[in-house]
């Protein structure tokens, strides 16, 4: 046992160690970056903009270094500066960058001038980055500061102000769509073949093939434009509070940033993430309880005279829920991660939102550090699913 | 059947009519009904892109300045073409360019399905054929793959890919033929192509699993033996005898992947971290129609319903082939 756990967190680490090299190389080895919107300046003239100011800029985002030590310093928060041993530098002359390459406009096939690096004007040397600023690195929980989001604020406090949004949103659904979607899947597959199994799986499959997106512009248009065009109560849609006062026929005035005000908005975003995940759940629990109920032990706990609802809850339920274990521990990640549609359509600012303005605006730490910690998330309940399930079924065994 | 019904049975009447493999299935998918009018409604659309040049009346980015927004059926003054469905804001003609989308967004799910079901079908065989480290190395590759949410990482890689033009050098011949399909210039054509390949390369591992699941199985038949004793070679025997038998789940896979496909492709649009908004697809129109919604409340279904039409369609086809195929079939 003990050596079973051993064994797979020197996995997870090996597995998260490559996801953080993977995503960070992901964002870091494109060209372009945070200096795309510059150069654009650079060219347009409408701003004088010196190889002085570029090289700063250069410096504030890192780029004057090479890819090896930026990644380091994001890893692990070293090197700082010459190793230091005895009161002696040392390596203190070792180049680790470029803080001024040498450009030269090429015109490129497509009749377009690129600009190419031929060569370094300036290097950077590890005893010039003394002093600078850095963070204690991602493996030590410290994800640096953000690049243009919140500038120069750590990222986690961006995460943090996020992340009460997301777990409202998603545990809310998750737990509402537990609680709805296990009964009726085991309901529909207890009534195989019936009027109800009918429907309720020909709607069930609809809902998992409808996108998200669009159902959430649907539910939009229903519940609150064309209610609200016509006068009818309407929910509001967009953000998670009220800017202003606002009042709705029948429900009355609400009050910006109140209780009622912030409930109000969580309904649509969360009632479209809940009857997805409901068409997801119960299909999944039909399935895999129809699958049981043809078992030979079930035949026996009837044979024996037992109650049909012991039958199902206990003899049959149970260990049809045993696969049902994987789908819900991997939410896991996905209360990270947020969901990034339907906080996008919502305009909910939460973490899947912000891992889309982050991509959108160069704004690599934060994307990174989501990225980083839903790898972390995903390794995680990978071995919670493993251990759960020896938990729920004996027969299974670790290792 | 009855016993009178058996006896009243004439000889003619008892005789099966003989039959290939492909009308039994065909026979068998004809009785999934809503698979059939799936069929059908995606055929019917299928043309309709295909015919796009000659069934729009208006270009893909023809602007009628003066004219956004103007309401379905609207004719055009000077030329007598009709709006059927309206202009969009910046006055483009939103029938034609739903036709072009849907063209565009139809041919990237076709090529994502073929191309991620060519590498699962190679991965599966392989690993499932020589088994050993190779087996467990990939396996547990695409089990990690399969784990990890999705969506970030198809974002984070299109994002990355679609910005540096020069990362992933195309060959020109291959933009050509792309663009001539999708109707665009080798420069749409390339974010395109990227697109595919970005999809491909996370759809594939579905197809793998199920591949080397078949092959396992199949490894232990006898005719494989049969195979063997008469002297074929690995290749032959993948070629020839695993990969024709495990074709029922991969095209149940691959018809289900259409559906996966449209859909992907239109969120990544949606999010604006697919093709962007010259080009029509039905991803980015919706992304623009839910800026003018509050006006115009009608405006997001036009290119919404596509998508939801495409993928129940070929969900439903992929549900009918799996009953056609092997009802015992699971996926």
């Amino acid at each position: 046992m003990t050596a079973y756990f051993i064994r797979r967190i020197f996995q997870m680490i090996i597995v998260v160690l490559i996801s953080a090299v993977a995503s960070y190389a992901l964002l870091n080895l494109a060209p372009g970056g945070p200096l795309a919107g510059l150069r654009q300046i650079q060219q347009s003239n409408r701003f004088q903009i010196t190889e002085e100011d570029i090289a700063r800029i250069r410096a504030y985002f890192e780029l004057d270094l090479f890819l090896p030590y930026r990644f380091t310093r994001w890893l692990v928060g070293e090197p700082r500066g010459p190793l230091v041993v005895g009161g002696r530098d040392y390596f203190s002359d070792l180049v680790v960058g470029c803080r001024v390459p040498i450009e030269t406009e090429v015109l490129n096939d497509r009749g377009e001038y690129e600009s190419i690096v031929s060569g370094c004007k300036e290097n950077v040397q590890l005893k010039d980055i003394v002093g600078r600023r850095t963070s204690r690195g991602i493996l030590l929980g410290d994800f640096g500061l953000s690049w243009r989001l919140l500038r120069d604020r750590p990222v986690s406090d961006l995460l943090l102000s996020r992340l009460s949004k997301t777990l409202q949103l998603i545990g809310l659904s998750t737990i509402l769509s537990l609680l709805i979607g296990v009964p009726l899947g085991v309901y529909s597959a207890v009534r195989q073949y019936s009027k109800f199994d009918y429907i309720f799986t020909s709607f069930a499959f609809m809902g998992s093939a409808m996108p998200t997106f669009f159902f959430g512009i649907v539910m939009i248009l229903l519940f609150s434009i064309i209610p609200k065009d016509a006068g009818w109560p309407y929910v509001p849609a967009g953000l998670s509070e009220s800017v202003r006062n606002y009042t709705i026929p029948i429900i009355g005035a609400v009050e910006a940033g109140s209780l009622k005000d912030r409930s109000l908005h969580l309904l649509l975003p969360t009632a479209v993430l809940t009857i997805v995940n409901i068409s997801f759940y119960s299909r999944f629990v039909r399935a895999s309880m129809l699958e049981v109920l043809r078992q030979d032990y079930v035949r026996t706990a009837r044979a024996k005279g037992l109650d049909e609802r012991v039958v199902i809850l206990k003899h049959a339920l149970r260990n049809a829920l045993i696969p049902f274990i994987t789908v819900v521990v991997f939410t896991l990640p996905g209360l990270f991660s947020g969901a990034i549609i339907t906080e996008s359509i919502f305009a909910w600012p939460g973490m899947g939102r912000l891992y889309l303005l982050a991509l959108g605006d160069y704004d690599y730490p934060v994307a990174m550090a989501i990225f980083f910690i839903l790898a972390i998330l995903t390794v995680i309940a990978t071995l919670l699913r493993d251990v759960l399930y020896t938990v729920a079924d004996p027969r299974i065994s670790l290792s | 059947m009855s016993a009178a019904q058996v006896a009243n049975l004439s000889a003619e009447a008892v005789t099966i009519e003989e039959r290939t493999p492909f009308q039994l299935v065909m026979n068998r998918f004809k009785r999934h009904r809503l698979a059939m009018i799936s069929l059908i409604v995606m055929i019917v659309i299928l043309i309709i892109t295909i015919l796009a040049p000659v069934i729009a009346p208006f270009k893909v980015e023809e602007l009628s300045v003066n004219d956004y927004f103007v309401p379905f059926g609207t004719v055009d003054t000077e030329t007598g073409r009709v709006h059927y469905l309206g202009t969009d804001h910046i006055g483009r003609d939103y029938f034609s360019r739903l036709i072009y989308a849907g063209r565009i967004s139809l041919t990237i799910a076709i090529l994502s399905v073929i191309i991620s079901e060519a590498i699962g079908i190679v991965v599966g065989a392989i690993s499932g054929f020589f088994g050993g480290w190779l087996d467990s190395v990939l396996m547990r590759f695409v089990e990690f793959m399969l784990t990890i949410p999705q969506l970030p990482l198809l974002l984070i890689i299109s994002s990355m890919l679609l910005r540096n033009e020069d990362l992933i050098p195309l060959p020109e011949s291959l933009l050509n033929f792309v663009g001539d399909i999708m109707l665009l210039g080798p420069r749409d054509a390339r974010n395109a192509i990227l697109i595919v390949l970005i999809l491909a390369g996370f759809g594939w591992l579905n197809a793998a699993q199920l591949m080397r699941g078949m092959v396992l199985s199949l490894k232990e038949q006898t005719f494989v033996e049969a195979s063997r004793s008469l002297g074929a070679s690995n290749y032959r025997i993948i070629m020839r005898d695993m990969i024709p038998n495990a074709m029922a789940p991969i095209i149940v896979d691959g018809s289900l992947g259409l559906a996966g496909y449209v859909v992907a492709e239109a969120a990544l649009a949606f999010l604006g971290f697919g093709i962007q908004d010259p080009v029509p697809t039905w991803g980015n129109m919706l992304a623009a129609s839910q800026q003018f919604m509050l006006d115009r409340p009608w405006l997001p279904l036009v290119p919404g319903l596509p998508i939801f039409i495409c993928s129940l369609a070929f969900n439903y086809i992929g549900d009918g082939l799996r009953d056609a195929l092997d009802p015992r079939l699971k996926l």
